[in-house]
């Protein structure tokens, strides 16, 4: 339980952290408040019109009162607009939120799904071809980026199959469910590539170390099924820091697959984000960067409890400790 | 009695145990043995073709028919006869320009007519200047803040923990490129060549979390050990025992993950440049080479992208290879000791 609370003490301060920072960032842009005001109004504004800029922003007043403002403006869901083109920035974040999560939940199904089976055949299998053959090529994956992959299966599957349209249009599951997946399966094997990789070497390491525990050896002696041994035994004790991994992804594939959405050209947050750095649209970046390392935080938090709730011994190893 | 005298004897040799799995381990370590070296003979020649770009022999710049060699090499003037032409081994592609030569070179020519080997040897340059720059800014800053966390710990720590928490709760990749952004100067980034530290600072920072929560970490566990104990009951100041006692026994660990960390900073760098936020383009680096390639590729000429990326993955996977065997050796003399 002292866990839990110190647990989530900390998460309350990363939060304030996170939060005061972004709020005040606008006040330490090279250039200072001019850029700002330029941006807003155009060259050549009055000085009536840049204490306008400053005031909206609260960059007059002190950088708590600044905080505290824009805090309740964020909690209370009054994120204004874009500097150059006046559209809600809500808007904005609540069309890209949607596609970062299906590109999340595909990629995460897909490294899942594959990597669950061939880890477990290959530590079952230790030291075999396949073994050997799945390893090494978990480990090319790793140091294969995916501005490289991207451009790969573009070409393959592309340009000399046409297959698959290129750049395709993003499309609602419930419209137009093949153009949907149409859209999703290049961007989603990228990113599924990698965490497939580690996902692999991860869980065929414990399941090593889980395969040599005692009480395989009494299944094995009962007579059950290898297969049942694998999946019904070995896996569950053997699954949990890929739950962790797992979990931690949730956070960093939101925000993080910048240049498969921007190879791609689907309007996730990551690619929401970038764009708003480059048009210098720093409310927009406030507010997506701070959506997403909540979400960051929180999954984190999350699955930090689940682990501990799952598995009696984190809770008692961290209560001795 | 011949026991007795065995055990008294200090200086007799320890004898292993259990060897009974020695020879399928011997096995294993010669094929590591062979990647590990080809691992290190690629590093030695992208380092060496890095350094002497401009004139190594086997480097060819296909600008042989101009006057001013240099300002092709530099990249400041299109070699238009060699346009798009594929790598020369490729028979089974055509290029779409028209005229001679058909194919040309190891790896085949960008839009510009310059030969991919050659910048991308260019490109390597820029590539692990900025990354072996990066991780060795990152190593130094994450070892000292680690260390003080860790052997401080106290408000100290607090702090520094917190504060790596905060960095990492960011999407790494967005936190380089808003940094990146947040350095250059706007008013000179598009007219006039961009310069180096900019984004080597935006590495840096990126690469101090993760290096100070695993300095913190031995730290603390060296820090118990009964001969840091013996050093600080014999008087010995915090610094000493930090740089004399601690220091040396992490330096095995953080050089492995040095190796990894210096793989992910040039993936890193690549993809900054894959989003035009690295050095100004007539500067080639591997991410940009990539990038320019994309378009090229719609239409079917896929060496452009796809050679440079071809060394930028062997490049990162010989050093991964590298942090591997490193890691491997430096656990087993741990697990040992």
């Amino acid at each position: 339980m002292q866990y839990v609370i110190r647990r989530i003490a900390q998460t309350i301060f990363v939060v304030v952290l996170v939060t005061l920072l972004t709020s005040v960032a606008l006040r330490f842009l090279p250039g200072g408040t001019d850029v700002l005001v330029v941006l807003k109004t155009g060259p050549g504004a009055s000085p009536e019109q840049a204490r306008q800029v400053i005031s909206d922003l609260g960059l007059d007043k002190p950088w708590y009162t600044q905080y505290f403002n824009w805090m309740h403006d964020f909690v209370v869901g009054d994120w204004g607009t874009t500097f150059q083109t006046n559209q809600s920035i809500a808007t904005a974040v609540k069309r890209s939120l949607p596609i970062s999560a299906y590109l999340m939940v595909y990629g995460q199904l897909l490294a899942l799904s594959t990597a669950i089976p061939v880890a477990v055949w290959a530590a079952y299998r230790q030291n075999s071809r396949f073994d050997r053959l799945s390893t090494t090529s978990a480990f090319a994956m790793l140091s294969l980026p995916n501005y490289i992959v991207a451009p790969v299966l573009m070409f393959f599957f592309s340009v000399k199959q046409k297959w698959i349209p290129f750049p395709s249009t993003y499309s609602s599951l419930f419209d137009d469910p093949v153009a949907h997946f149409k859209a999703f399966v290049l961007p989603s094997v990228t990113i599924a590539l990698p965490l497939f990789a580690g996902y692999m070497r991860l869980l065929r390491a414990d399941m090593i170390s889980t395969l040599q525990s005692e009480f395989i050896t009494t299944a094995r002696a009962k007579g059950v099924t290898t297969r049942n041994i694998l999946f019904r035994h070995a896996l569950r004790p053997s699954m949990f820091s890929l739950i962790t991994a797992t979990a931690v992804n949730v956070g960093a594939l939101m925000g993080g697959v910048v240049i498969v959405e921007q190879f791609f050209l689907l309007n996730g947050m990551g690619r929401l984000t970038v764009e708003s750095i480059f048009r210098r649209e720093y409310p927009t970046v406030q507010y997506a960067v701070v959506v997403l390392a909540l979400i960051y935080v929180f999954v984190n938090l999350m699955a930090d409890m689940a682990y501990a709730w799952i598995d009696p011994r984190v809770r008692a190893r961290r209560a001795l400790s | 009695m011949s026991d007795v005298k065995v055990v008294l004897d200090d200086d007799a040799p320890i004898v292993p145990l259990i060897d009974d799995a020695a020879p399928t381990k011997i096995r294993v370590r010669k094929r590591g043995r062979i990647t590990k070296w080809l691992a290190i003979t690629w590093l030695v020649f992208i380092v060496v073709s890095a350094i002497g770009a401009e004139s190594l022999p086997y480097i060819n710049h296909s600008c042989d028919q101009f006057d001013n060699r240099l300002e092709c090499v530099t990249g400041t003037k299109a070699n238009i006869r060699y346009s798009e032409r594929p790598p020369a081994w490729a028979g089974f592609s055509d290029s779409p320009q028209s005229g001679e030569p058909a194919r040309y070179g190891l790896m085949g020519t960008d839009k510009n007519g310059f030969d991919l080997f050659a910048r991308s040897m260019l490109g390597a340059r820029t590539s692990l200047i900025i990354a072996g720059l990066a991780i060795t800014f990152g190593l130094a800053i994450g070892t000292f803040l680690g260390m003080l966390a860790g052997y401080f710990r106290g408000w100290v720590d607090v702090v520094i923990e917190n504060l790596t928490n905060v960095l990492l709760s960011f999407p790494a990749l967005l936190l380089a490129i808003f940094f990146v952004t947040f350095f250059n100067d706007p008013n000179t980034s598009s007219a006039t060549t961009r310069p180096l530290w900019p984004v080597i600072v935006s590495l840096v920072i990126l690469s101090i979390p993760p290096l100070t929560r695993l300095v913190r970490a031995n730290t603390i566990a060296y820090a118990q050990r009964d001969f840091v104990v013996a050093a600080r009951s014999l008087g010995a100041k915090g610094s000493r025992i930090l740089f004399k006692e601690i220091l040396p026994n992490i330096v095995p660990t953080l050089m492995s993950f040095a190796l990894t960390g210096l793989a992910l900073l040039i993936v890193a760098e690549g993809a900054l440049a894959f989003l035009g936020l690295s050095v100004e383009a007539p500067t080639p680096t591997w991410g940009a080479m990539i990038s320019f390639g994309t378009t090229p590729l719609r239409d079917g000429s896929w060496w452009i992208a796809l050679m440079p990326a071809f060394m930028l993955f062997l490049t990162v996977l010989s050093i991964n290879l590298l942090g591997d065997v490193l890691a491997q050796r430096f656990n087993t003399r741990e697990a040992i000791s």
